[in-house]
């Protein structure tokens, strides 16, 4: 186990261009799974690489434990990675290369021979020791590439997107078995992804990256539940949260909202008082748009016409145009709803869970607990 | 129809066989006749077959003193290109650094230059260098003509191995060095077994530079041996087509050796 520590970690490619990791900060704390999240291109993998010490680090300071590595080469810094391609060695059977990071190590044999033996047997390699990796599964591969990284027990563990090149089923087991190697190893490990269940259901707390710069850091549930600013509210949730712009009346001690055309009366728990004519963005999730105009707690409705009806089984997934907006509103709503595209209905939006959010930065206006 | 479209696939397959493997077999039985035997009659069969031709030439006629020579040479030149010509293409598909798509045009370029340009500055080198008329000198000579090619060979191979590859390998604890040696190059075995067979059969046959560039008997190569029973007024065919048979020989060996491996050097990539 060990604390990674990143200090406005920087890295320049090209000094006409924009940093691809600007000034991230950021703590790992022992024995924590924290999830690099964002869209291609954000600098999630660029932070990780720097972490490995495959890339140069072009400003700012990184520390394992307390010690400076900037400049520590990656085979020294005790880390073990695992690739999105896997990386395994193809002219090597399974054996060599689980074995091939110890060998450098001078570890003796024995003892190679008894830690490639027990990782086989967690990992359900046993039988397939002598194999080449084009006769492995993808799924074996995977599992080949996570042992590579536990036979050399290091004190961090780097995770490059390992399951997208799995298929749907396969990453969901994948993705639960990592979860059972970070609870049995209890290792600091540091989990690079664009999927927002991979960062849900993985990580202790999730960092969101976007444009190279660290942009909220929390459990994901807290990240979910009170985004930073816009960007956040639109990445995670899927369908993403609806953010519609609105503007303040002034009226109500400015917690009324024009929407559209309806006017608003917000919650005082969910903003600070909204200056007259103030554009604002309010972000309001599918699940708290409901099809019950009746439900408890839901404070407004609006008229919709539904153009489009996504049928999941459990629930059903509802775009519906409301007047005055220039966005289709979406909707999670129960899986017995009938409803097709082209009908009217009336939507239901509970004000208790509204986000409100500054129209020219973004942020969000007040985070609540 | 199917049976159809394959007697024709067959038909066209024997003609092209016969096209091919013709010049070989005429050679072949030529090498078992006297060359009074061919005047009489160029394409008869090899009765009485005179298999002591291949002995008299091997210990008569200099042959294994040409042999060696050429094997000496040819090897260690196959042995250098190789060598070299992996590590420079592992750097040049590798590593970023300034100048290095100037670098890889410049060493390609030099494959559209007729030979023939370069070989009066050859010869002055060499005889500066004292290496004129030396086996070492046609062995640099045979690698310097051959490195742009072996490069281009492998360097597009080489350039298709994933980096996370060298990453993990860094990860796992080793140098450069060593990953080149035990990544990159057993990675690379195909297109490695590809540059060595060609470069085996271009030099193992190669005439121009040797002829130019070595005058010894005790330095002369297959190629020249062969060269020796042409004469101004006339031609000893027979022992023209024994000392092709034995020069043909190593290069069949080389070809049935490396062969496989060959065919994956040049269809790698082609199937995912």
């Amino acid at each position: 186990m060990a604390v990674v520590s990143l200090d406005r970690l920087t890295k320049v490619y090209d000094r006409t261009l924009a940093p691809a990791a600007d000034a991230v900060s950021l703590e790992v704390r022992h024995g924590e799974f924290m999830v690099l999240l964002g869209p291609s291109g954000c600098g999630k993998t660029t932070t990780l690489r720097m972490i490995a010490g495959l890339e140069s680090i072009s400003a700012g300071k990184l520390s394992i434990d307390g010690r400076i590595v900037n400049e520590v080469p990656a085979k020294d810094r005790d880390i073990a990675m695992v690739f999105q391609s896997y990386a395994l060695y193809p002219h090597m059977s399974v054996k060599d290369n689980l074995a091939f990071g110890l060998r450098r190590r001078s570890v003796s044999r024995p003892e190679i021979e008894r830690r490639v033996t027990a990782v086989a047997g967690t990992l359900g390699l046993s039988g397939l020791l002598d194999r080449k990796p084009h006769a492995l599964s993808g799924g074996q591969r995977q599992r080949v590439a996570l042992g590579r990284a536990i036979v050399r027990d290091p004190k961090v563990f780097l995770f490059d997107e390992p399951l997208s090149n799995l298929d749907a089923a396969l990453r969901v087991s994948t993705r639960g078995e990592i979860a059972k190697l970070h609870r049995r190893l209890g290792a600091t490990m540091i989990y690079v992804t664009h999927d927002q269940v991979e960062a849900m259901t993985l990580g202790n707390r999730i960092c969101i990256m976007n444009g190279g710069r660290v942009v909220q850091v929390g459990a994901p549930l807290a990240v979910y539940r009170r985004p930073a600013n816009t960007f956040v509210a639109g990445f995670l949730g899927n369908p993403p949260m609806n953010l519609l712009p609105a503007t303040g009346t002034g009226a109500n001690g400015g917690l009324a909202v024009k929407l559209g055309e309806t006017i608003l009366e917000l919650p005082a728990a969910r903003c600070p008082p909204i200056p007259e004519g103030s554009a604002v963005i309010l972000g309001i999730r599918p699940e708290n748009v409901s099809d019950r105009p009746d439900n408890g707690g839901l404070a407004t409705t609006l008229e919709a016409e539904i153009v489009q009806v996504e049928p999941l089984g459990a629930e059903t997934i509802v775009a519906a145009r409301v007047a005055g907006l220039e966005r289709d509103l979406m909707a999670r709503i129960g899986a017995d709803a009938e409803w097709s595209v082209g009908n009217r209905c009336t939507l239901a939006l509970d004000l208790s869970a509204v986000h409100v959010f500054d129209a020219s930065s973004g942020a969000a206006l007040a985070l609540h607990a | 129809m199917p049976a159809l479209k394959r007697a024709l696939l067959l038909i066209v397959l024997c003609f092209y066989t016969a096209f091919a493997a013709g010049p070989f077999v005429w050679a072949a039985m030529m090498s078992l006749r006297t060359t009074t035997e061919i005047h009489r009659n160029h394409f008869a069969p090899p009765i009485p077959a005179h298999w002591d031709k291949f002995a008299e030439a091997w210990f008569n006629s200099n042959y294994s003193l040409y042999f060696a020579n050429s094997t000496q040479i040819v090897v260690s030149a196959v042995v250098m290109l190789t060598i070299i010509g992996s590590m420079a293409a592992h750097c040049l598909a590798r590593y970023r650094f300034r100048l290095n798509r100037i670098i890889y045009f410049v060493l390609f370029s030099t494959i559209i230059f007729p030979p023939q340009i370069t070989i009066i500055s050859l010869f002055q080198i060499l005889v500066q260098y004292g290496l004129y008329n030396s086996k070492i000198g046609l062995t640099l000579v045979y690698v310097a003509i051959q490195l742009p090619l072996t490069i281009y060979i492998l360097e597009s191979f080489f350039a298709r191995i994933p980096s996370d590859l060298f990453d993990a390998a860094r990860i796992d604890g080793y140098s450069d060095w060593e990953i080149f040696w035990r990544v990159s190059l057993p990675i690379a075995l195909p297109a490695v077994s590809t540059t060595v067979i060609l470069n085996f059969i271009l030099l193992w046959n190669e005439f121009l530079y040797a002829v130019v560039l070595i005058t010894e008997e005790a330095n002369r190569t297959l190629p020249l041996g062969i060269q020796r029973f042409i004469g101004d007024t006339q031609e000893d065919v027979g022992m023209i087509a024994t000392g092709l048979m034995i020069a043909i020989i190593p290069v069949v060996v080389v070809y049935a050796f490396f062969s496989e491996r060959l065919i994956q050097g040049m269809t790698a990539g082609a199937v995912k």
